[in-house]
């Protein structure tokens, strides 16, 4: 069983859309995979959104904590990328703001997602309201500095 | 005199001339018989060392913690993650806390509250300090390793070894400058707290007003008596707006410094400008106004030796 985690906006499960932020979105979407099946989705708040300073961490903290082996990801702080990369975790690069957490796992399901090894977005990038979407596509992956 | 007098040449914007003056305020006072130590703040492009022609010696490296978990002793209960102020410990549940090192500050609590001493200091060098000695000068400087962050630990290495020198030979300096850094960040604070007076050096540029105000008001959080010297002052004929706007905003002033070749020369031959025995022209623009200057700081501060 693999388990995805996506950044997302609140809790509607496969119909949530995607966050591009990560360590200050609204709330985690964990999806199970088994046998290219989703067996099971959940909602978990993420408690680092209005953290000082560190949510990039304490999300990838969260992440851990619930299991998962992979995200897909908008924008990726350094902080948030060296996390994921010390916990092993898979980072999949996909653009937020309009795909819902259903047509993101299809789309991780049929190899169509970029794999990113590094931050592609500078620290605290994700400070601050109103991001909103339409940010962040096409950046390539993979290739960045690894820190 | 129990103490030595510290003033600090700061300014907000680089390149407006602090260690120029920094260097030739302490070369002045070394004329008169003054014990004089300079302290380059400045770690991330230290240069008084240039200015003075001086070799660097005593290179010592500044340490910084970090913490290193001792499996075999970890217990995985996640205190210290749980306990970081800058969550520079990863944890996840029933594994093993990964450190961050990028976000720690290395104020070595972990270290401190492992219920199993799992936690290990992993010191790590981020810069050196050294001394030096030239025009009779001595000279306390420090250096960020390339691509550190923690500026502010080499300086405050540096004070730690000012505090040190006061405390065991109190009478060894009767002046102390400080040279900081450009900007009103932390390093730049911590040396303005340091010091009993406060010289800002601008130039008559819109630049060089915005980033004066800046750090006058960092100053003046600080509670900290200051008076600004204007470099550059004959660039474009700006000088006496720019005096005026000062005077508007209630800033004083010790002096201008006007543009003068013997200046640029004195930076390219390592000789300070105001050193006794240089060849310097003393009727020179430069030469005259940093005289006047001196005038100016003997009478603010009280500097009875």
């Amino acid at each position: 069983m693999v388990i995805v985690g996506i950044p997302t906006f609140g809790n509607k499960g496969l119909n949530d859309v995607m966050n591009n932020r990560f360590g200050r979105c609204a709330s985690f979407t964990f999806v199970a995979i088994e046998n290219n099946e989703i067996v099971e989705v959940r909602s978990v708040a993420n408690d680092a959104q209005g953290a000082m300073g560190g949510a990039g961490i304490q999300a990838a903290q969260i992440i851990g904590n619930n299991g998962a082996t992979e995200v897909i990801v908008g924008n990726l702080g350094p902080n948030a990328s060296n996390s994921l990369n010390a916990l092993n975790i898979k980072i999949y690069q996909a653009q937020g703001g309009s795909l819902t957490v259903k047509e993101l796992i299809d789309l991780r399901l049929s190899g169509k997602l970029q794999v990113l090894t590094s931050s592609n977005v500078g620290a605290h990038a994700g400070m601050g309201g109103g991001m909103g979407g339409g940010r962040g596509g096409g950046m390539g992956g993979g290739r960045g500095r690894q820190f | 005199m129990l103490k030595p007098k510290i003033i600090c040449v700061t300014g907000g914007k680089g390149g407006t001339g602090k260690t120029l003056v920094a260097v030739n305020l302490a070369i002045m006072f070394k004329n008169r018989g003054y014990k004089v130590l300079l302290i380059d703040g400045d770690v991330e492009n230290p240069n008084t060392f240039l200015l003075l022609n001086a070799k660097l010696k005593n290179k010592k490296k500044v340490l910084y913690f970090l913490p290193k978990i001792i499996e075999d002793k970890c217990t995985k209960c996640g205190l210290c993650a749980e306990n970081c102020e800058t969550h520079a410990l990863l944890y996840i549940k029933d594994s093993y806390p990964i450190p961050i090192s990028t976000v720690c500050s290395g104020c070595k609590l972990c270290y401190k509250i492992c219920p199993t001493n799992a936690i290990e200091p992993d010191l790590k060098v981020i810069g050196w300090t050294y001394t030096a000695s030239a025009f009779n000068i001595d000279l306390f400087l420090g250096e960020l390793k390339p691509a550190e962050a923690r500026s502010a630990v080499i300086v405050n290495k540096l004070m730690e070894n000012l505090e040190k020198v006061i405390k065991t030979e109190p009478e060894k300096y009767d002046i102390v400058i400080l040279d900081t850094a450009p900007g009103a960040h932390c390093d730049v604070e911590e040396l303005i707290n340091g010091a009993d007076l406060v010289i800002p050096v601008t130039e008559p540029t819109r630049f060089g007003k915005l980033d004066l105000l800046r750090i006058v008001e960092l100053i003046d959080l600080l509670k900290k008596e200051h008076k600004a010297i204007v470099n550059r002052s004959s660039l474009l004929g700006y000088k006496e707006k720019f005096l005026k706007e000062l005077e508007e905003k209630h800033i004083e002033i010790l002096g201008d410094i006007p543009l003068d070749e013997e200046i640029v020369s004195s930076y390219c031959k390592g000789i300070p400008l105001m050193d006794e025995r240089s060849k310097f022209d003393r009727d020179g623009a430069g030469y005259k106004s940093f005289e006047k200057i001196f005038e100016n700081l003997l009478k603010w501060g009280d500097f009875s030796k």
